[in-house]
C-alpha cells in the first residue's frame, strides 16, 4: 500500500536462534501440563472443533448466538432455533432430532430454554460480569494469582450523541470503582514495575467508534473531532488516577480516524507526563511494518515522558476487511496466508522489542510458537523479561495466562465486562476467529504433539 | 477513499475542473456541432457557479440527428460484435483513467458527495464492460431443436436508432447503461440527457465518441422537453430507452405506441420509472445495523435515488427503540456541501425539489408528527433541506404514497411481518425492498411475497451494482427490465429464425 510517505526502511532486527525459541516454547508447554484447568480448556478447544468441521452448523449456531438476546421470550428462541436448523441441507441425525424436538409445542420452550442457557454459558466464559463491580472477585482472585487484567466495555453500536455520552460515563465509572479497589491489592512486582518504572494496574480499554457517531472513513477530521473532548476526558480521568489508557483498533476503515485522534491529543501539553497509554497494531494488515514506523517515528519526536504502549495483536476483522475489498472490488488488505501473517507478526514482535526505549509492547497471542519467539527474543533482543507482556483473552487464554505468570512474565487478561445484548458481536466474533480452520486453538486441540506447534511459520 | 492520497487527488480534480468551468455542451449531430444557446447548468450546493452552457436542441435538431443516425447505422449495424465491443473497451479504459475527473465533473453538476460520485463513476465502467461483453455472447445463435433435414438458426439483429431520455441524479452511469446496450447491440443511439446535466452528458460522448464510435453513430441533443417530445414521436424511432418520473415514463409509454404515418415497426420502451421503497424491520433485526443501513438508504444523495428508502416498517416489538435510536443517529447526520468529506447529504438538484420537500413536510407537521430532523444546514444560496423522519401519519396520507425523491423517510409501526407485507403489496410501484430480521424463515416468507424487482436482506436497499444485482423494478415501477443483467440487452434487438431445408431429391445434403 501506498502511504504517501518516504520512511527509511526499518532496520533489521535479528531473530533470536529457532533453538531458543525452542526452548522457550517448551518451558511454556511444561508450565501448561502443570495446570489442571488445561484439560477443560482442551475440551472446550475440542467440542468446538466438532462444529467447526461443519460449516452449515456453524453458521446456524453462531446465528443463533447472535440473536438470542433480541429473542422475547423462550418460545422465540425455540422458533429462531429450529428456523436456523432448518437451513442446513444437509442434517445430522442429531441435528434432525433437536429441531424436530424443539418444533412440537411442548418442547418449544425447554428447547429454548437450553438454547439460551447454552448461549449464556458461552457468554460467562467470555465475558466477566455486567459491569465493573461484577468482574471485582474475579479480577482480584487472578492479580493474586498473579495475572493483570485491562477492562472492555461492550455495548450497542454507538450512533446517537446520547449513546456515546453513556459510554464515556461507563468508562469513568469503571476507572474510578476498580483504582479505587486496587489500589489496596497486594503487591505483584512483575506486574506493576518494568525498566521504565511504575505500570498501572487498572487498565482500560475504549473504541474509538464508541465515543462518537460521527466517526466516516472518508473523512477522519469528523470523527476525530466528534470523539475529541471525550478522550480528552478519559485521558485527564486516567492521569488523575493513574490508570492506563488503551485505544483498541477496529476495521481499516477506521485506523486513519483512531491515530490522528491519539497522536493529537497525546502531544497536548497537559498529557507530557501521563498517563501511560496505548494503542493496538494489527499484525494481520500488510502494511503494519510501515504503519508501526509512523508509530515510533511519532514518540520519538512527542516528548512525552512516559512510553507509547503498543498490543500488538492478529487482528479481529479478518472476515470483514476481505469481504469488504471483494465487494469493493479492492486488494484484501490483510494477508490471506496464515504463514505469512504469522512471519509478520514476528517480525512486529522482534521491532517492538528493538523499540524499548520508545515503546511497551505487549504481545496479544494465543499461538505458542508467536508467544515463544517473544519470550526468546525479549531476552536477545531487549535484554529482559521485563521488557514485555503478555496478553490473552479471557476464556481462550486462561491456561497460558497462568503458565506465563508461573515463569515471571507480566501478563495480563482483556477482560470484556456487559450485558449479553451488548455482549453479542463480541462473542460472535470469537468464536469465528477460534473455530475457523486456521486458529492456533484449533491446530493445538488436534494434536498431542505440542512441539510439532513450535516450527517457525 | 479512506486514504488521503486519494482525496487529495481528488481534491486537485476539483480545482482544476472549477478553473476550466463552464463545460460546453453543443448538440453534438453528425460531424456537426451545435450553438451554445443559453441552456446552464448550475452548481446546487451554489447556484451562482455555472457548470455547463448548453445547446437547446429543437424538433428540427432532432430531425437531422435521426437522419445521421439512419446513415451511421447502415454502417455501424452490419459490425460484427467483437469490433464494437473493442471499441467500448476503448471507452471505459479511458473512463478508467479520467476517473477523478470524472468524478469531480459529478460532483459540481449535480452536487453528489464523492464517495457516491466515485461510485457512479465506476459503475458506468461496469455498465460499458459487461454489455460489450453480454452483446458478443448475443452473437452465438442460441440452441434451437434440430430435426434432420432442416437447419434452424436464430440470431438477434439491431432494430436500429435508439432514442435515450436520461435523468440527472445518475448523469453518468444510467446514461452510459442505457447508451451503451444500444451501442454494443450495433444501434445508432441519439442521446438527450437531464436538463440539470448536460455537461457530463456531453463529456460522455467525447468520451465515446474519441474511443473510436463514429460520429453519426451517438448523436448528442441537449434541451428541455422538446428534444424528448420529438423523439418520442419520430417514425424512424425504434427503441427508446427512458429513466426517470413515472408520470413521464407513462405519457411515453402511450405517445410512443401511436403509429405515424410511414411508420412500418412498433416502438419498445424500456423504462424505469422510480418506487416508493418500503424497508421492513422484524422484531428480531438487529438495530445496530437497521439504523446506519436505513440512514443511508434514506438520505444517501438526499434521497435521489429511485432505489432510496422512503417508509419505514417497523415490528411493533422494536418500533420504540428503533425511534429512540433512530431520532439520534439522526440528528447526528450532516448535511454540507458535495465538496466536503465526511458528509452525509448533499444539497438536493434544484428549487422544485426543495419546494417539494419543503410542502410535504407542512403536510408532515399538519397530519402525523416531524419525529426527527438533521443538524443544521450549510449557510448560502445552495438548495439544501433537512433530512427528516416523519411519524404518525393516517393511512391514507399522500406521504405514504408519492415518491417524494428529496430526504425524507416516514416510519411506521406494523404488528407483525404479514402486515408489512401486506403494505408493501398494496403499493403501485414495485422497484426495491429491505429486510431486516434474523429468522431465515421469515426471510424465505417475504422472498416468496415480495413483488419487487429487487429485495436486499439484511442490508441497505441502494447500491445495486452491475451484474451482481440486476436492476429494475414490476408494476408502475417499470417495465421489468433490467439493467446490468443478462436480459438487458434482448430489448435492443429484434430475433430472427432461419429455417433453411436441407434435403435434396430425398438425401440429406
Amino acid at each position: 500500500m501506498n502511504t504517501g510517505l518516504n520512511l527509511p526502511a526499518p532496520p533489521l532486527t535479528p531473530a533470536p536462534s529457532e533453538d531458543l525459541v525452542r526452548t522457550n516454547g517448551r518451558r511454556l508447554i511444561a508450565a501448561l501440563r502443570s495446570d489442571p484447568a488445561l484439560s477443560v480448556a482442551r475440551l472446550n478447544a475440542m467440542a468446538v472443533g466438532r462444529v467447526a468441521s461443519d460449516p452449515d452448523l456453524r453458521a446456524a449456531l453462531f446465528r443463533l448466538v447472535d440473536v438470542t438476546p433480541m429473542c422475547r421470550d423462550l418460545s422465540d428462541i425455540s422458533t429462531h432455533l429450529t428456523a436456523l436448523l432448518g437451513e442446513i441441507e444437509e442434517p445430522t441425525r442429531s441435528v434432525r432430532l433437536i429441531r424436530g424436538a424443539a418444533l412440537r409445542p411442548a418442547l418449544s420452550r425447554t428447547a429454548g430454554f437450553f438454547a439460551r442457557a447454552g448461549v449464556r454459558g458461552m457468554a460467562s466464559r467470555f465475558i466477566a460480569g455486567a459491569d465493573a463491580e461484577s468482574a471485582l472477585d474475579e479480577l482480584s482472585d487472578l492479580w493474586k494469582r498473579g495475572v493483570a487484567s485491562t477492562m472492555d466495555l461492550l455495548g450497542e453500536a454507538t450512533v446517537t450523541e446520547t449513546e456515546a455520552d453513556t459510554y464515556l460515563e461507563r468508562c469513568e465509572h469503571t476507572m474510578r470503582v476498580l483504582a479505587g479497589k486496587m489500589a489496596g491489592w497486594q503487591a505483584q512486582p512483575h506486574l506493576e514495575t518494568d525498566r521504565h518504572g511504575f505500570v498501572p494496574r487498572t487498565n482500560l480499554s475504549v473504541k474509538i467508534s464508541a465515543m462518537t457517531p460521527n466517526a466516516r472513513p472518508d473523512s477522519p477530521g469528523r470523527g476525530v473531532a466528534g470523539a475529541s473532548d471525550r478522550l480528552r476526558h478519559l485521558l485527564r480521568v486516567a492521569r488523575d488516577l493513574q490508570v492506563h489508557l488503551h485505544v483498541d483498533m477496529e476495521s481499516l476503515d477506521l485506523r486513519e480516524t483512531v491515530t490522528e485522534l491519539v497522536f493529537d491529543l497525546l502531544a497536548e501539553p497537559e498529557f507530557a507526563d501521563g498517563p501511560s497509554a496505548g494503542m493496538v497494531l494489527q499484525g494481520y494488515l500488510q502494511d503494519s511494518p510501515e504503519e508501526l514506523e509512523k508509530w515510533l517515528g511519532w514518540q520519538a519526536a512527542a516528548g512525552r515522558s512516559v512510553p507509547l504502549s503498543v498490543r500488538l495483536v492478529k487482528g479481529a476483522y479478518w472476515d470483514h476487511e476481505v469481504v469488504e475489498a471483494g465487494q469493493a472490488g479492492w486488494p484484501a488488505p490483510v494477508f490471506t496466508d496464515r504463514a505469512t501473517c504469522d512471519r509478520n507478526f514476528e517480525l512486529l514482535t522482534r521491532r517492538l522489542l528493538a523499540s524499548t526505549d520508545l515503546v511497551r509492547p505487549a504481545i496479544a497471542s494465543h499461538n505458542l510458537r508467536s508467544i515463544a519467539h517473544a519470550m526468546a527474543a525479549a531476552e536477545t533482543i531487549a535484554g529482559g523479561h521485563d521488557a514485555v507482556e503478555f496478553q490473552v483473552l479471557r476464556g481462550l487464554g486462561d491456561d497460558i495466562q497462568d503458565a506465563l505468570s508461573d515463569l515471571g512474565f507480566r501478563v495480563r487478561t482483556y477482560s470484556p465486562i456487559g450485558d449479553l445484548v451488548a455482549g453479542m458481536a463480541y462473542l460472535v466474533r470469537r468464536l469465528l476467529e477460534n473455530t475457523s480452520n486456521d486458529s492456533f486453538l484449533m491446530a493445538r486441540a488436534g494434536t498431542e504433539n505440542l512441539d510439532s506447534l513450535l516450527v517457525a511459520p | 477513499m479512506r486514504r488521503s492520497s486519494v482525496r487529495s487527488g481528488l481534491r486537485s480534480a476539483l480545482d482544476q475542473l472549477d478553473v476550466s468551468l463552464p463545460i460546453e455542451a453543443p448538440a453534438l449531430i453528425g460531424s456537426s456541432r451545435g450553438d451554445i444557446d443559453g441552456l446552464i447548468s448550475v452548481d446546487p450546493g451554489n447556484p451562482s457557479r455555472v457548470v455547463a452552457v448548453a445547446g437547446d436542441s429543437s424538433s428540427g435538431d432532432v430531425d437531422r440527428a435521426v437522419e445521421a443516425a439512419q446513415a451511421g447505422f447502415r454502417m455501424w449495424g452490419v459490425t460484427s460484435a467483437r469490433e464494437r465491443a473493442v471499441v467500448l473497451g476503448r471507452a471505459a479504459a479511458i473512463m478508467r483513467q479520467t476517473r477523478q475527473q470524472l468524478t469531480a465533473m459529478i460532483v459540481r453538476e449535480c452536487g453528489k458527495p464523492w464517495i457516491d460520485a466515485d461510485a457512479e463513476v465506476c459503475e458506468a465502467i461496469d455498465f460499458i464492460e459487461y454489455y460489450a461483453r453480454q452483446s458478443v455472447g448475443l452473437e452465438r445463435t442460441p440452441e434451437l431443436l434440430q430435426l434432420p433435414g432442416e437447419r434452424n438458426e436464430m440470431r438477434f439483429v439491431p432494430r436500429g436508432v435508439v432514442a435515450v431520455i436520461a435523468p440527472w441524479n445518475f448523469p453518468l452511469a444510467i446514461s452510459a447503461g442505457m447508451v451503451v446496450a444500444g451501442l454494443a447491440t450495433g444501434n445508432s443511439v441519439i442521446y438527450k440527457p437531464a436538463e440539470q446535466t448536460p455537461g457530463i452528458g456531453h463529456e460522455l460522448v467525447s468520451i465515446l465518441r474519441s474511443a473510436g464510435v463514429p460520429d453519426d453513430v451517438i448523436g448528442f441533443v441537449p434541451g428541455g422537453d422538446e428534444p424528448g417530445k420529438r423523439l418520442v414521436e419520430h417514425p424512424d424511432i425504434h427503441t427508446i430507452a427512458f429513466t426517470g418520473s413515472c408520470a413521464v415514463g407513462l405519457e411515453i409509454i402511450a405517445r410512443s405506441a401511436a403509429l405515424a404515418a410511414g411508420q412500418n415497426h412498433l416502438k419498445r420502451v424500456v423504462a424505469e420509472m422510480g418506487g416508493k421503497n418500503c424497508l421492513i424491520v422484524d422484531s428480531d433485526a438487529d438495530l445496530d445495523e437497521v439504523i446506519p443501513a436505513a440512514v443511508h438508504s434514506a438520505f444517501g444523495f438526499a434521497g435521489q435515488k429511485c432505489s432510496a428508502a422512503s417508509r419505514l416498517l417497523v415490528h411493533d416489538a422494536v418500533f420504540d427503540h428503533l425511534a429512540e435510536r433512530l431520532t439520534g443517529a439522526v440528528s447526528s447526520v450532516l448535511t454540507g456541501q458535495a465538496e466536503d468529506f465526511g458528509i452525509d447529504l448533499g444539497p438536493v438538484i434544484d428549487p422544485d425539489s426543495a419546494e417539494r420537500h419543503a410542502r410535504y413536510l407542512d403536510q408532515a407537521s399538519q397530519d402525523g408528527e416531524i419525529l426527527a430532523t438533521g443538524g443544521g444546514l450549510p449557510a448560502g444560496d445552495g438548495y439544501f433541506c433537512a433530512p427528516t423522519v416523519v411519524s404518525g401519519l393516517p393511512d391514507d396520507s399522500k406521504l405514504l404514497a408519492d415518491e417524494v425523491f428529496a430526504p425524507l423517510v416516514t416510519i411506521e409501526r406494523v404488528a407483525d411481518l404479514e402486515s408489512a407485507c401486506a403494505l408493501v403489496e398494496a403499493s403501485p410501484f414495485a422497484l426495491t425492498a429491505g429486510l431486516f430480521t434474523r429468522n431465515p424463515e421469515h426471510a424465505r416468507k417475504v422472498e416468496a411475497r415480495s413483488p419487487v424487482g429487487n429485495l436486499y436482506i439484511n442490508r441497505g436497499i441502494t447500491g445495486a451494482m452491475v451484474g451482481r444485482q440486476p436492476f429494475g423494478g414490476n408494476r408502475l415501477s417499470g417495465t421489468g427490465t433490467k439493467a446490468g443483467g443478462p436480459g438487458y440487452l434482448t430489448a435492443f434487438v429484434e430475433p430472427r429464425v432461419v429455417c433453411e431445408n436441407t434435403m435434396r431429391h430425398g438425401l440429406v445434403v
